[in-house]
């Protein structure tokens, strides 16, 4: 019974046998997980090792005594981990207003309880879809942002006005430089940045 | 206009006022006018009778002294002549020397006002002379020589009228001291002699007058002029009332005045029994008037505190606003005041005098009231504590009605009716009723918040185990797929056996819901409502029970708050929740200071800091909190405070402060709890605002 994903799933829930039977479900899915018995275990659990790069995803339950489920939901979307970390909310059936509430505020979904089928599962996986996707545009964000680093201060200048739109022998005399110069500079940028158009610059850093 | 007004209005009034004193010493002089004229005429009458009486008396007892000086003055006047007369006889036989001695002298022994009887001859040389046995002898035989000048006068009188005359009166001075007032009587014998007898004046008046004159009564001689002579009788005369009477007596040859003073004391004044019976009546009267004076002032008196006390009566009668009613023995009302009248909306002459059915009587209720009245005619006494009635207003309306019956005593102590009080209690029964309904409401909705809370308690404790269950079956299906269909058969039938576990697991949890949803059908009821008006529900609950607690309540509600977006009920039962739950922790016998905060605030969801606002909610908040300075709650409580069938109290079900989270979750907000300084506890919740 291998975990068929690289994935990791926590569950925040009070009530033991609903966070074991959670994580066998997981696993008969080969899904990987890890369960806490309230919000204060998982928050230590995060400051003591940082995520890995790899997609996550937190169930959890919205009624818990002591820092309840919507609490601990507010404090990761103040620290901005909503996106590479999804959460899903378990909820009674009495909690149904309070977890639509929480998922207009940036929830990604809520599951009442008790779940039947593998309706669940495949919640988890649409989540663990949407941070794996989210863990990328971070690493081509990052990667850009390298190439970006890796010019120089003119080719940056020439960069800025060919994204623009501006003709070569425009920057020249913005620049005070030759019009030969600005297309060594430009190309350059090009094969700094791994693009072959200035089409394709343009699109490459409007994600930035 | 206002210039004319004000200056003739201190005129008017100063008009007014002289006006009215005016009045009022008229009806004052009116007043007393006859008292003071009936005295004055009394007095007068008094005092003109006591005069007359005593002028009358003053002229009987002149009249009287009058006659008896006449009296006297005629006696005198015939004792003198009778004197003359034996004088005359005792020489009708001749005189001689022999002889006239002895006669003289037995004359002397008679008359005891001559002092000496003298026989003289016709030249008034004395032949003879004897002097009084009574008396030491007066005379010398010197001083009565020829030359004696009184009795020469005498004696020519007597020759000239050719009778016998007197001479003036003289004064006879004795030797040692001392002398008496005399008068000679010369009576002419024939042969041309003289007798000549000499009077004492003083022992004249004490054997001629009557004796009875002299007693009280001072009798005297005078000459003309008023020189008084000599004096008989009594001379206490001091400090009275002389009265004085004084004759002529005309003698031959002299003249001498009988004076009489007679003087009356004190007496005086009631001489006789019509000036006592005058002046006893007249005292009587004015007694009666006097009297008569202070019965008039007490009875006006009494008049007037009879009608002060009559007003003062009348006014409290009017004032009151309990119905009273006077009914006979008979059963007619004889007496209602205004509030009766108000009360059952007919007049006092529609209700007075009505024998038999009142008016006020409901037509349906009469012949018990008939019944009951005569009950009270045959001598029952009604409750002390009053009882309860329906009257019937004019409009015919119904009201309930508490009365009060007395019997009426007058002052003789007999019975003559009774006197009855009726309260109006339709206003009282209306609250009491409200306050009933209000009552059950919240009561009726406790329960069904209550029934409520378990479903919800028991869903969710039973949906953890289903949704271990269906973890563990659906679970259990991924491994058998898993693991294929190579074992066959045998895998099939578990594998269809664990998909029933599951399909069960979700029936459970349908029924649970549906369950649930049955019981909170009326969670999706909200409504936009007051804050004021959620307070305004609880409030008489709550005040009811803080009376009770000797608890103050404070409520403090910000201005303008919106409408908070709730189901009222259940909101309702949360404060009242929160607020008995904060009276029973100041139930402490030594806190004299209770006091309950009730607040209502505009504010952030509760748990929200406000250094970081969430942007995404940008929903209103309202913030109720229920403040109290009681116990406090200890940490342990605290930690399990919220756990259903948890509770402090021997009697609690440990539902309250479970049912107000949820119910308070269930709006979206928070319950929160925390310490309050310096000693309480301060629950707050939010609801959002419509």
């Amino acid at each position: 019974m291998q975990p068929l994903i690289d994935a990791l799933i926590f569950i925040v829930d009070d009530d033991a046998s609903v966070r074991e039977a959670l994580a066998w479900l997981l696993r008969s899915r080969r899904l990987v997980s890890e369960h806490f018995a309230s919000a204060e275990a998982f928050e230590q659990r995060l400051a003591e090792e940082p995520l890995a790069d790899q997609p996550h995803c937190l169930l959890l339950d919205v009624r818990m005594p002591g820092t309840s489920g919507l609490v601990l939901f507010d404090r990761l979307a103040e620290r901005g981990l909503l996106d590479v970390m999804p959460v899903i909310f378990l909820t009674g059936h009495a909690d149904v207003p309070t977890a639509v509430d929480a998922v207009k505020r940036g929830a990604f979904d809520f599951c009442e309880k008790p779940f039947s089928d593998n309706a669940l599962v495949d919640r988890i996986e649409h989540a663990l879809g949407a941070s794996l996707r989210a863990i990328e545009a971070q690493r081509a964000r990052r990667l850009l942002m390298h190439r970006v680093e890796e010019l120089t201060e003119r080719e940056r200048e020439v960069m800025r006005r060919v994204v623009e739109g501006l003709p070569n022998k425009l920057i020249a005399e913005q620049l005070s430089i030759s019009v030969r110069t600005v297309e060594v500079h430009r190309a350059r940028v090009f094969e700094k940045m791994e693009v072959k158009s200035a089409v394709e610059l343009a699109n490459l850093l409007r994600g930035l | 206009m206002t210039a004319v007004s004000s200056t003739t209005l201190p005129a008017t009034r100063s008009f007014r006022r002289t006006f009215a004193r005016l009045r009022f010493l008229r009806s004052a002089w009116q007043r007393w006018f006859l008292w003071v004229l009936l005295a004055v005429l009394v007095l007068a009458l008094l005092v003109t009778v006591v005069w007359l009486a005593g002028r009358h008396e003053v002229e009987q007892v002149q009249t009287a002294l009058d006659r008896d000086t006449a009296d006297a003055v005629s006696d005198l006047r015939s004792g003198l002549q009778r004197n003359a007369q034996s004088l005359r006889a005792s020489q009708a036989a001749g005189l001689d020397r022999e002889h006239w001695p002895l006669e003289a002298a037995a004359l002397l022994r008679e008359h005891r006002e001559w002092l000496r009887i003298e026989w003289r001859d016709a030249a008034l040389r004395p032949l003879g002379a004897v002097d009084t046995p009574y008396r030491r002898r007066v005379f010398d035989e010197s001083s009565r020589s020829v030359d004696q000048s009184d009795v020469a006068l005498a004696c020519a009188a007597a020759r000239k009228l050719g009778a016998p005359a007197y001479s003036p009166s003289h004064y006879v001075p004795f030797v040692p001291s001392g002398g008496l007032e005399v008068m000679e009587l010369c009576l002419p014998v024939d042969g041309g002699g003289y007798l000549v007898a000499t009077y004492s004046l003083r022992d004249t008046l004490i054997e001629l007058v009557a004796p009875t004159l002299t007693r009280g009564q001072e009798v005297a001689f005078t000459e003309a002029d008023g020189t008084r002579l000599v004096a008989v009788g009594a001379a206490r005369r001091v400090g009275t009332r002389v009265f004085t009477s004084q004759q002529l007596i005309d003698l031959p040859g002299t003249t001498v005045m009988l004076r009489v003073d007679g003087w009356r004391g004190a007496p005086d004044l009631f001489p006789n029994l019509l000036t006592a019976l005058v002046t006893a009546i007249s005292i009587a009267l004015v007694s009666v008037l006097v009297l008569l004076a202070r019965d008039t002032r007490r009875r006006l008196r009494a008049e007037r505190d009879l009608a002060d006390a009559l007003a003062f009566r009348k006014a409290m009668e009017d004032s009151v606003i309990t119905g009273l009613r006077a009914r006979d023995l008979q059963g007619r009302i004889t007496y209602v005041n205004p509030a009766f009248c108000a009360m059952v909306g007919f007049s006092a002459e529609e209700l007075l005098d009505h024998a038999g059915e009142a008016p006020y009587w409901p037509t349906e209720l009469a012949h018990e009231y008939r019944r009951r009245q005569a009950a009270r005619l045959a001598g029952g006494v009604p409750p002390r504590e009053g009882y309860e009635s329906v009257f019937m207003r004019k409009d015919g309306t119904r009201f309930p009605v508490l009365i009060f019956e007395a019997p009426l005593i007058n002052a003789q102590r007999a019975q003559t009716g009774w006197m009855s009080a009726s309260i109006d209690i339709s206003e009282q029964r209306r609250i009491e009723e409200l306050s009933r309904a209000s009552q059950e409401r919240l009561q009726a909705s406790a329960r069904l918040a209550t029934v409520g809370e378990m479903a919800s308690l028991l869903s969710h404790e039973l949906t953890q185990p289903l949704a271990a269950i269906a973890s563990y079956a659906s679970g259990s299906l991924n491994l058998l797929q898993g693991a294929g269909q190579a074992q066959g058969s045998a895998a099939g039938e578990v594998a269809m056996a664990v998909r029933r576990i599951a399909e069960q697991a979700d029936r459970a949890g349908q029924v649970i819901r549906s369950v649930h949803d049955f019981v909170r059908r009326r969670d999706r009821t909200r409504e936009a409502v007051a804050p004021q008006a959620l307070l305004d529900a609880v409030l008489p609950l709550v005040r009811l029970q803080a009376r009770k607690l000797g608890v103050r309540i404070e409520v403090a509600l910000e201005d303008h708050l919106p409408q908070a977006l709730c189901d009222r009920t259940l909101v309702e039962q949360v404060l009242l929740n929160l607020a008995r739950n904060g009276m029973q922790a100041m139930d402490l016998p030594d806190l004299n200071e209770r006091v309950l905060r009730l607040r209502v605030a505009r504010a952030r969801a509760v748990g929200e800091s406000n250094e970081a606002p969430d942007k995404a909610d940008v929903r209103r908040w309202l913030e109720f909190s229920v403040a109290d300075v009681g116990c406090g709650i200890s940490e342990e409580v605290a930690a399990r405070l919220f756990t259903p069938f948890f509770t402090t109290r021997p009697d609690g079900m440990g539902l309250g402060l479970s049912l107000c989270r949820t119910v308070v979750e269930q709006h979206g907000g928070a319950l929160i709890f925390e310490p309050q300084r310096p000693r309480g506890t301060v629950f707050r919740f939010t609801l959002p605002a419509a």
